[in-house]
């Protein structure tokens, strides 16, 4: 078998050509950014705000920073400028049930109208009720009614009176009501007196004393009657008083309104409460306790709360929105999102009114889009719920959270929900979608598109494009210097580096905006005015040396030979593996030596790092593999007669992941068969049973890593690194590699087959098997099949002796 | 000239714990600290109340009570003396704030006659227009009516919600002895910066006008004081008391020895609802 040619210099590094750009700089750029290769995510918007039906809300998934939001914002401030703004909503006291205030709809803008309307209302009552209940006429009108009851009770115990006196009898006021005592001369008579008078005349007033008493008795019953019929007529004045001063100002404020049913009976039982409660516009001054200083605004409102009942609590005014809002909630608290009933200490005591309800975003968004992090919104308690009931109920009931769990016990309200009309947009990772696609059966029910962003963009020259705009839309936000092509042409090329694809461009524009602004800052401490390539660079190499620390360490450890990497000599069942170390969005690639040893067995492989427990399951499934590699190529003729124990040397921590196991597969077929492994070798690729050599990830980091040992212990040209041929697209190596292999100092081999690889490794072909069935004697193969006869041979031998003895 | 007289040194004022005399009593104490004078509380135990109490056959009637009660005499006694320590307690509590020689009496007996004799000793009888009569009427009680016609004057008829350092004075002149000293009677109770209205009675409008003149010639105001003078020819005793109401004033002063009748006064006392200085 041929063994594979070494990558070229060109297949190592896709360049951006900046000439491939018609502008000098990103100033040029001015058009809008157009991201290209979200289609699928952008169908799914575009279907998901024009559907109507209940429960197309939209979760937005892709990884953090590929500006899902962004986009979304970008697409929805298309659609919404055309859309209907939507209604004003406040709240109102519901003079039947105070507990439950009342919503009013309203159209837009109109919300205000109505609060300023009524506190200039409440205003002018402070002056007219006054006026009016001071006037002369009310006055009269008034003193004649009591004077009536007055003269009324007067005279009828005047009568009484006259009549007792005609009689010699005087009527007296006692300490608690009244007695009748005969009299003479204006005294009354002592008992000596009348029990001197005669028996006929004493019987007489005896019996006058009855009659007029029972007289007396049927006055005192009428009283109360007199002093109700009184009471009547003074509050039927008042009535009509204050009925005469509010009418004409509750007519100019209905006429304000007169199209809108609901705001017209709103103000009728406003005007009914105005005249039954008039006398609150007479008291001169409240009571200063009653005042709650801070709380309320409003000129009115320092009367006391007592006028509060008559106020507008504006929740949504989109006086000043254009089409459809679009609010994106960036703390999804419960209250944040459906609203709160707000208390206040007034005396000790939690008091609350319709005036403390307060709104949240999803009054605010009603009407139009409503964006939330979906993260957030699970970390908040209870919001996630109160958005799906919300959801599912199409309307926002304001629940007090202390109420409901009993956490405070005081009076809350209960008010009127408002109808829900909104498109919820939710961003998150992808695992959320799929953990509450399988765990929350409402979910799906509310939840049912789904927008899913791709994490790479295409690296056509319409993906470079992109990023050239992305580049200069992040520059004029942020004022930053702008970008010569080549700067822009490093920047894309840098995007193929982190999308891990040389054909490819991340959609992490997170990442491209840091680099951007990275960039911009060494270009204004160089005092350039345009950002250049090498200031792009020097941000990529700034960011590795600050993240260098342990790769740093590690590699001066294996320097020193604490940790034993060997580049030079040849050795038996021993090789160089290539691991990828990953720590707070850094990774760096390190060559770590695995080795094999062979002895009699059953045809096992035992993995180490298994035994131990610090193989994951992808390693150690990677290593069964290569049970099943060697027990098809060598245990057909005969049964393998070895067991082989392979082990990541110096490994003091969890190995995952099957990229080694071509290059444990290596050390086995070196150690079955004797052939030493050029140990200037450093080898990455999984394996399949069949031999062939599969993708893994992190290549360049991985070549990157064996690159920098090897060029501190210096490059000799031998040295060089062997990967899977499927991985050769995504090769974007550093400069100095690149530089190294031009040079010749440093090879990489693309390896489709173990075969080839063994024969890089030890210079010896693999060998294929010949007419007869047979592996050539000085092949790899030949040499293993050879070896583990002799161990079949040698335990066949010691299983006979064992079993005479 | 007119001017102040200060002949009033000691006030007397009945206090039965009625609205009207609670007022009495405030009257009564402003008046008194303006003039530096004494002032003596009179509470009289009505003797018809506790001779009816003694009768058998006699019960109390209550509005709020359906069977009228027998009266209790120690009951009633006690309920006097309970009366006559929160009348007590009244003065000593007013005369304390506006810092009065005081002195309270009690006697008991016929309540017009009794407060008379009590007050026999007084420059000044302070009385409520209306006490604890049985009849709530709109006039004079029994015991102004009794002070007006048989005691000693000048007497002061208060009813509720008055004041004399806020309200304004109107004074009847009409040229006589009496009326002049009503004049210097007012002026004593005039404090600085009052209004005093003057209304003018005479036969003919000439003759008001020489009076006003006159008047407002030889008058000395107290500071800052405004003097008003109303004309009226003096037709009847109708038109006077539509006079008094449409002036609206606080206290009217008048004499009992005027060019009117001394009836004919003490009617148009009992028909006005103001208070009134009788001199």
């Amino acid at each position: 078998m041929a063994i594979p040619s070494k990558l070229t210099p060109e297949e190592l590094y896709r360049i951006c050509n900046p000439l491939e750009f018609s502008f000098n700089t990103t100033a040029e750029l001015d058009g809008p950014v157009k991201t290209t290769g979200q289609e699928r995510a952008f169908e799914a918007i575009t279907f998901s705000m024009g559907i109507k039906q209940n429960g197309f809300n939209l979760f937005a998934l892709g990884p953090n920073g590929t500006g899902k939001q962004s986009a979304i914002m970008h697409f929805l401030s298309d659609i919404t400028p055309g859309a209907p703004v939507p209604s004003d909503w406040c709240y109102v006291n519901n003079f039947d049930k105070p507990r439950h205030p009342k919503a009013l709809r309203l159209p837009a803008g109109k919300a205000c109208s109505l609060s300023s309307n009524m506190e200039h209302l409440l205003e002018v009552l402070f002056t007219v009720i006054p006026a009016a209940f001071s006037s002369d006429e009310y006055q009269a009108q008034e003193k004649d009614i009591r004077e009536k009851f007055q003269e009324q009770q007067a005279e009828a115990i005047g009568e009484l009176e006259k009549n007792a006196t005609e009689h010699h009898v005087a009527l007296i006021r006692t300490p608690a009501g009244f007695a009748f005592a005969p009299e003479k001369d204006g005294e009354v008579l002592k008992p000596e007196e009348f029990m001197m008078l005669k028996k006929e005349e004493r019987e007489s007033i005896e019996e006058k004393i009855v009659e007029l008493k029972t007289a007396m008795q049927s006055i005192m019953a009428q009283i109360p009657k007199w002093q109700r019929e009184t009471q009547e007529k003074i509050k039927d004045l008042n009535r009509n008083i204050a009925s005469f001063a509010v009418k004409p100002l509750m007519a100019e404020v209905r006429k304000n309104f007169e199209t809108l049913e609901e705001v017209v009976l709103y103000l009728e039982t406003v005007e009914t409460d105005l005249i039954e409660n008039f006398a609150q516009f007479l008291e001169k001054e409240s009571d200063p306790r009653e005042l709650i200083p801070g709380i309320f605004s409003g000129k009115f409102l320092q009367k006391g709360p007592a006028f509060n009942r008559y106020r507008v609590n504006v929740i949504v005014d989109n006086s000043n929105t254009k089409g459809a809002p679009i609010v994106y909630e960036d703390k999804p608290a419960c209250h944040n999102l459906v609203g709160d009933i707000e208390h206040i200490a007034q005396m000790g005591t939690l008091v609350t009114d319709f005036t403390l309800i307060k709104h949240g975003a999803l009054h605010r968004a009603n009407g139009g889009y409503l964006l939330i992090d979906a993260r957030r919104l699970l970390a908040e308690p209870f919001a996630y719920e109160a958005l799906k009931k919300a959801l599912r109920t199409r309307q926002i009931r304001i629940e007090s959270l202390a109420q409901l769990y009993s956490l405070v016990s005081t009076v809350s309200l209960e008010p009127e929900a408002i109808p829900l009309d909104v498109k919820v947009i939710l961003l998150g990772e992808r695992h959320l979608y799929y953990l509450l696609s399988v765990y929350d059966p409402d979910f799906t029910e509310l939840f049912k598109v789904a927008a899913d962003f791709e994490d790479e963009l295409s690296g056509d020259f319409d993906g470079k494009l992109t990023y050239a705009r992305i580049i200069s839309s992040i520059v004029e936000k942020d004022n930053l210097h702008h970008f010569d092509r080549s700067a822009v042409a490093r920047v894309v090329e840098q995007g193929s580096r982190l999308a891990g694809d040389a054909t490819k461009l991340t959609a992490h524009i997170q990442s491209i905006c840091d680099l951007v602004h990275e960039s911009d800052y060494y270009a204004t401490a160089a005092s350039r005015e345009i950002v250049l390539a090498d200031d792009v660079q020097h941000a990529i190499d700034a960011k590795i040396f600050r993240s260098s620390r342990i790769s740093e360490k590690i590699r001066e450890a294996t320097l020193r030979n604490s940790i034993l990497i060997d580049t030079e000599s040849e050795t038996i069942g021993q090789i160089n593996g290539l691991a990828i170390y990953s720590l707070a969005g850094q990774s760096f690639g390190h060559p770590a030596r695995i080795t094999a040893r062979v002895r009699l067995g059953k045809g096992d492989v035992i993995d180490i790092e298994r035994e131990v427990e610090l193989g994951g399951p992808i390693h150690s499934k990677g290593v069964m593999i290569l049970s099943g590699y060697l027990g098809a190529r060598f245990g057909i003729q005969q049964p393998l007669s070895l067991s082989a124990s392979l082990v990541f040397e110096q490994s003091y921590s969890g190995v995952e992941g099957d990229s080694a196991s071509s290059a444990e597969l290596y050390a086995l077929l070196s150690a079955i068969s004797g052939a030493p492994i050029r140990q200037w070798f450093a080898v990455t690729g999984s394996v399949n049973q069949n031999g062939e050599v599969q993708a893994i990830g992190g290549v360049n980091e991985k070549i990157e890593g064996y690159f920098d040992l090897c060029k501190a212990r210096g490059l000799t040209g031998k040295q060089g690194v062997l990967i899977p041929i499927s991985n050769t697209v995504n090769l974007m190596l550093r400069n100095d590699v690149v530089a190294a292999v031009r040079q010749g100092l440093f090879s990489i081999f693309p390896v489709s087959v173990v075969d080839e690889g063994i024969e890089i490794l030890t210079g010896i072909p693999a060998g294929e098997l010949d007419k007869t069935g047979k592996y050539p004697p000085n092949t790899i193969n030949g040499m293993a099949v050879a070896r583990l006869t002799e161990m079949a041979e040698k335990l066949k031998i010691f299983n006979a002796s064992s079993d005479d003895n | 000239m007119i001017t102040k007289s200060n002949i009033i040194r000691h006030i007397a004022v009945a206090l039965d714990c009625s609205p009207h005399s609670m007022a009495s009593l405030t009257a009564a104490a402003e008046i008194a600290r303006l003039m530096h004078a004494d002032l003596t509380g009179i509470f009289v135990e009505d003797i018809n109340l506790l001779r009816m109490a003694e009768l058998p056959f006699c019960h109390e009637i209550r509005m709020y009570t359906t069977e009228p009660e027998k009266i209790d005499s120690s009951q009633l006694e006690r309920s006097l003396k309970l009366q006559a320590r929160a009348a007590h307690e009244a003065l000593q509590r007013i005369a304390e704030k506006f810092m009065l020689k005081h002195s309270f009496r009690i006697c008991r007996g016929m309540v017009p006659a009794e407060v008379i004799l009590a007050a026999v000793d007084a420059d000044l009888l302070v009385l409520g227009r209306s006490g604890r009569s049985p009849t709530c009427r709109k006039g004079l009680g029994s015991t102004a009516k009794k002070a007006l016609t048989e005691g000693k004057k000048p007497v002061l008829l208060i009813r509720p919600g008055f004041s004399v350092k806020k309200w304004p004075l109107l004074v009847l002149y009409d040229g006589s002895d009496g009326s002049k000293k009503a004049l210097t009677i007012a002026l004593d109770l005039a404090h600085p910066g009052i209004t005093l209205n003057v209304l003018i009675l005479g036969e003919t409008h000439e003759e008001g006008m020489m009076m006003e003149l006159k008047l407002s010639e030889t008058i000395i105001p107290p500071l800052h004081s405004i003097i008003f003078y109303h004309q009226l020819p003096l037709n009847n005793l109708k038109t006077l008391s539509r006079a008094i109401r449409l002036v609206d004033s606080g206290l009217l002063v008048l004499s009992e020895n005027m060019n009117i009748s001394r009836e004919a006064v003490h009617k148009l006392i009992d028909e006005i609802d103001y208070p009134v200085l009788l001199v």
